[in-house]
């Protein structure tokens, strides 16, 4: 299991361990955390599922590409060089400890 | 009549919602959903022999399950049709296959994948300024006169004339689709006769054919539009997209584009005109129309239901239902759940949960047009309340279309009232 950490906008901290190979949009849903609204659930149509993950995680994974990051243009919270489409992010050791900031809008 | 106040005469409150519940009658649905939601989460309907599903929390879980429920009846005709009907089609070569809608995983994981590279929100943003352009010269049109029509001056044809913008199409007569669709919607969700039915089977195959023709003339020369994307994303490979997938994508389109959009306008509208304040609130400030329109979808939903058929047996609402049953889950009750909407009959472009609604569905078969339609909706009621601040009913006296899913007022006559 790969240990994950959500910060709300206001903060609050969650903290839950996710089984490797979902994706962490899918993670969070069925965790009942809120703000990832993932409306097309997981298809890259709505930028509904955005969120920023922290530079040492991003380092490994990978910043957002092609049509994903085409696609961060149009979240409703402005973009940063940390956003990710949470649909497009799949557990992985490589996220154990990763701190996931959750944007304050979606739409 | 779906009259509550027929209900204190029967003693079950389950037999007593079969009893009234009118399917295809919209007058009085709301007054009757709210008089049962909370007692009767489920109930039969006898003369469709389908199970509606009334509370929020069931509807929710039910739209995402692809595992236990499947989408396949979606777009079925509520009666089937006659044999002469099928038999019509066939000899015409109306192929039309489910490939989104009324289809389930793994085949609508893989067509979804090809189609919301072009059905995604950035694209449709990219059309914003074409589209307000669109209802912009509709609204010259209509300037100048005391009493108009919107149905017929903008809402009717403007959702039609943005699908043509994504299919490429600039030389086709808008009123004509509107009708094909009007046809399949009567067809599917309508209680049509038997007359009807061949007639209607005919103008379909001709619907498909145009279909075709267009899908062919793309694969030949390539424009900026969603079937020549879908043939580059095909690159030829069967195991990507069929050409039959892409001409029943194209045909989906064509009729998932406009109708309920055409709908949406109408209803959100009528609320706005019921309600002059709050018409009044947009015209002192434009920012509020995005959450209106939201609002309008979920107190006037144009989907009031949608369906779904069990795989396995499985208990909804303390009901124990076998493979195989029809549900119709209400769409319209599910927006107006007091466990989900404080004070759910009271329309409020400002309630801060607004877009919590179900009219787009939910889960994987959530409407991939929703961010366009959303920006049409914004755009109308940016436009108009700029041009026509102080419109109002000309008379309420609505008239809904008489189909099971779709809810939409077919006139909507007011006076714009300009200053002169």
């Amino acid at each position: 299991m790969v240990q994950l950490h959500f910060i709300q906008p206001d903060g609050t901290r969650t903290s839950i361990e996710a089984e490797p190979g979902r994706s962490v949009m899918e993670v969070v849903q069925s965790n009942g955390i809120a703000g990832i609204v993932a409306e097309c659930g997981g298809s890259m149509a709505c930028a509904t599922c955005h969120a920023f993950i922290d530079e040492a995680t991003i380092e490994k994974i990978g910043r957002s590409s092609d049509m994903e990051d085409e696609m961060l243009d149009f979240a409703a919270t402005p973009r940063r060089d940390n956003s990710r489409l949470t649909c497009q992010v799949t557990v992985t050791d490589a996220l154990e400890g990763a701190e996931i900031e959750i944007p304050a809008e979606q739409h | 009549m779906n009259d509550p106040a027929n209900r204190a005469a029967s003693g079950c409150p389950m037999s007593a919602a079969s009893r009234q519940f009118e399917p295809f009658e919209h007058r009085g649905m709301y007054d009757f959903l709210a008089s049962i939601r909370e007692d009767v989460p489920i109930f039969h309907a006898e003369q469709i022999d389908y199970w509606v599903v009334t509370q929020r929390d069931d509807i929710e879980a039910i739209m995402p399950d692809s595992e236990r429920f499947s989408a396949a009846i979606a777009t079925q005709p509520i009666f089937p049709w006659p044999e002469t009907v099928g038999a019509l089609l066939k000899d015409r070569d109306f192929t039309n296959e489910a490939v989104q809608v009324a289809c389930d995983p793994p085949r609508h994981t893989r067509v979804k994948g090809s189609a919301t590279k072009f059905l995604n929100i950035r694209q449709f943003m990219g059309y914003e300024d074409r589209l307000r352009d669109l209802v912009r010269g509709y609204i010259e049109k209509m300037k100048g006169q005391e009493t108009v029509d919107l149905v017929e001056a903008i809402t009717y044809e403007f959702p039609a004339q943005v699908v043509f913008l994504l299919l490429g199409v600039t030389d086709f007569d808008p009123r004509k689709i509107k009708a094909w669709g009007d046809l399949r919607l009567h067809m599917i969700w309508g209680n049509p006769d038997e007359h009807d039915l061949v007639q209607g089977a005919s103008d379909l195959a001709d619907f498909w054919d145009y279909t075709v023709e267009l899908v062919k003339a793309r694969k030949h020369a390539p424009q900026d539009d969603y079937p020549s994307l879908l043939f580059e994303i095909r690159d030829g490979d069967d195991e990507i997209l069929t050409e039959n997938e892409i001409r029943s994508l194209v045909f989906g389109l064509l009729l998932a584009g406009h109708e309920t959009t055409t709908n949406a306008a109408g209803n959100i509208i009528l609320e706005l005109m019921r309600h002059p304040d709050q018409w009044k609130a947009i015209v002192e400030d434009p920012g509020l129309a995005k959450n209106a329109v939201e609002e309008g979808l979920r107190y006037a939903s144009s989907v009031v239901a949608w369906r779904r058929q069990t795989k396995e047996p499985v208990t909804i609402g303390g009901v124990d239902l076998p493979a195989g049953a029809n549900l119709l889950l209400s769409l319209a009750s599910a927006n107006r759940d007091p466990a989900k909407f404080d004070a759910p009959d009271t329309f409020d472009i400002t309630r801060s949960n607004a877009r919590e609604h179900m009219a787009f569905g939910k889960g994987l078969h959530h409407c991939l047009g929703a961010p366009l339609a959303r920006l049409e909706l914004r755009i109308l009621l940016e436009e108009l309340s700029a041009a026509f601040p102080r419109m109002e009913l000309a008379e309420d006296n609505m008239v809904f279309t008489r189909t099971l899913s779709f809810r939409g007022p077919s006139r909507l006559p007011v006076r714009l009232n300009e200053d002169r």
